[in-house]
């Protein structure tokens, strides 16, 4: 029996349908992990891009030629999802310092500025997803399920937040940070945080089970297409820094990524996933202690 | 006409894989800041009860024997008898002393020097029969945390109003909510900062007089059972299940803040790394993206 040779091998995987967004999402996955990681080898991002703009760069520089070159097009939808991702974080994460320098001393609080940043997030997002539903092909648009809720719809956010804070409180503490609740702190922090927090919600789930998983499940299975979203969505974390332990942070967000997928599929809803995204983020703000090196 | 284009990507990419090699190997890697928590002694024994002061350093191990130092917990000796440690719910930050009183409220003498009156603080809380645990930063006047026998951590702010200020969550499904063992802060006004001992928590600290708390125990036992401040040493003791450990008064970590050309050739060499692997990327989809694309639309 003689062996296939690659290059046919590599042919026939290109007529399969799924090969463009599934080559598109591993090569810039790659690519953008490469940029986000690599300068850590020399350097000290931490210390000189906290705002991860060189995530956002790349993301755009790979995705903007998507948009005019026509072989690149199968790529456009999940180069366009992946660029939401990148871009609307650095202007979520350096949004209050972008407002100290523009407004000065009228630029408000920390939580004030928290608020506008996120607003800026989910106004950015969904821009990008305008820019998707305009320039990609009917055939590989992505389906972003933003029309309806429904009763049902609306009783998956309630019991799945029910079931997720529960899960967090029953998981060992240390797994996550969430050691205590700040009384005071959340007095003072809630009336921004809280909304800031379901806007940082909704436009990841724009992002990730809108953008995302609508463009893969275009060409690839369900059940793959939920997979590799979630594995996005984990890894995406690896660039967050949210004060609580961050090694077990990457496959508890690519579970929970997974089960957020499965609900937006089953109930044909976006918003299910964005009411449990939102209650779990506003529980992580005020139920994780941060760490010092977010260990 | 393939070897063409392998040489020209070849032609692109070796020179930025080159300056590359040369920025990662010209770069000075960060150092690391020291450790937050170090063990001093005693490894491998519980001490329940810390005080320290200058080089002396007296501890009670979980058998109930004390031990105390004089070299800095160089060597220890048995201290016959059971040793007298400081008062329990009873601090003085310069010339004002703190106290819980039989009522279980706190109480403040404003004038210790003068010999002044003792007053229970208005809005105190009913910190509960047995309630110990208090503390005061001398670099923060006013401010007093303490600990209800319930476990609520209450601050009192500088303007004198007491608000519950932490509320410990439950270890797990199947662990409780840990008992608050300690609390401490420099009676000299060295620090902001107020630590607070968990039996399951370690260590939390909050430099702002309670409002906000940040978990400060990397490196140490989860089960720390005491706390002591020592203002001559700049020090924080922990009594811990696994030993005594010392915290000494640092800077929060932070990232460094870099200037000039350290912070241009690192922006060069984080640009540098962004555009290579988008250029690579971009290389990478355009060799596998098929050359027909069936349904395309012809012009975007």
């Amino acid at each position: 029996m003689v062996a296939e040779p690659a290059t046919r091998r590599l042919q026939r995987y290109r007529a399969a349908p799924w090969w463009p967004t599934a080559a598109t999402l591993f090569i810039a996955e790659l690519g953008l992990g490469a940029a986000l990681l690599v300068p850590i080898t020399f350097s000290d991002p931490n210390g000189v891009d906290p705002y991860l703009a060189r995530l956002s760069v790349a993301s755009v520089l790979i995705a903007l030629p998507s948009l005019f070159v026509r072989r690149l097009q199968p790529a456009r939808p999940v180069l366009l999802a992946l660029a939401a991702v990148a871009t609307t974080y650095t202007l979520l994460s350096a949004g209050p310092q972008i407002l100290i320098d523009l407004l000065g001393s009228h630029s408000g609080t920390f939580d004030a500025q928290v608020f506008w940043s996120s607003v800026a997030q989910a106004a950015g997002t969904l821009l990008i997803a305008l820019v998707a539903w305009r320039a990609v092909a009917p055939e590989w648009r992505p389906a972003l399920r933003m029309r309806r809720l429904g009763a049902r719809g609306l009783a998956a956010g309630v019991i799945g937040s029910v079931v997720l804070i529960g899960l967090g409180l029953a998981v060992p503490a240390g797994l996550l940070g969430r050691v205590a609740l700040q009384p005071v702190a959340l007095g003072r922090d809630f009336p921004f945080l809280g909304p800031a927090n379901a806007l940082q919600a909704f436009a990841q789930e724009v992002q990730f089970r809108g953008l995302l998983l609508g463009a893969l499940e275009r060409t690839m299975s369900p059940r793959w297409a939920n997979v590799s979203q979630a594995a996005v969505f984990g890894l995406a974390h690896l660039a967050i820094s949210y004060g609580g332990p961050e090694a077990p942070f990457v496959p508890i967000t690519f579970l929970v990524g997974l089960g957020f997928g499965w609900l937006v599929r089953r109930t044909s809803s976006l918003w299910p996933a964005v009411i449990i995204h939102a209650v779990a983020d506003i529980a992580l703000q005020f139920g994780i202690v941060q760490g010092l090196y977010g260990l | 006409m393939a070897s063409d284009r392998r040489r020209r990507t070849a032609t692109a990419t070796v020179p930025a894989a080159l300056a590359l090699v040369c920025l990662m190997f010209g770069s000075v890697p960060a150092r690391a800041g020291s450790a937050w928590w170090s063990p001093v002694a005693l490894s491998g024994v519980a001490i329940t009860k810390v005080f320290a002061t200058g080089d002396t350093i007296m501890v009670r191990t979980g058998a109930g024997t004390t031990l105390s130092s004089t070299d800095a917990a160089r060597t220890f000796t048995t201290v016959q008898g059971n040793g007298t440690f400081p008062p329990a719910g009873t601090v003085i930050a310069g010339n004002t002393g703190w106290s819980i009183d039989s009522s279980h409220r706190v109480t403040h003498n404003d004038d210790l020097a003068g010999g002044g009156a003792v007053r229970t603080d208005p809005a105190s809380p009913d910190l509960g029969a047995g309630a110990d645990l208090l503390a005061a930063p001398a670099a923060l006047p006013g401010v007093v945390v303490a600990v209800s026998t319930n476990g609520t951590v209450w601050r009192r702010g500088q303007d004198g109003d007491w608000k519950q200020a932490l509320l410990l969550l439950p270890q797990s499904l199947v662990q409780g909510v840990p008992r608050v063992t300690s609390v401490t802060a420099f009676t000299q006004p060295l620090s902001d900062a107020i630590y607070l001992g968990t039996d399951g928590y370690a260590v939390l600290i909050s430099t702002d007089g309670g409002d906000d708390w940040i978990r400060a125990g990397p490196g140490l036992p989860s089960s720390v059972y005491a706390l002591s401040a020592d203002s001559a040493r700049h020090a924080v003791y922990a009594g811990t299940s696994n030993g005594l450990w010392v915290h000494v008064l640092q800077e929060l970590p932070s990232p460094p803040a870099y200037q000039d050309a350290a912070l241009v050739w690192r922006w060069i060499g984080i640009g540098a790394a962004t555009l290579v692997a988008a250029a690579l990327t971009l290389l990478g989809l355009l060799r596998v993206m098929p050359r027909r694309i069936p349904g395309c639309d012809p012009v975007s």
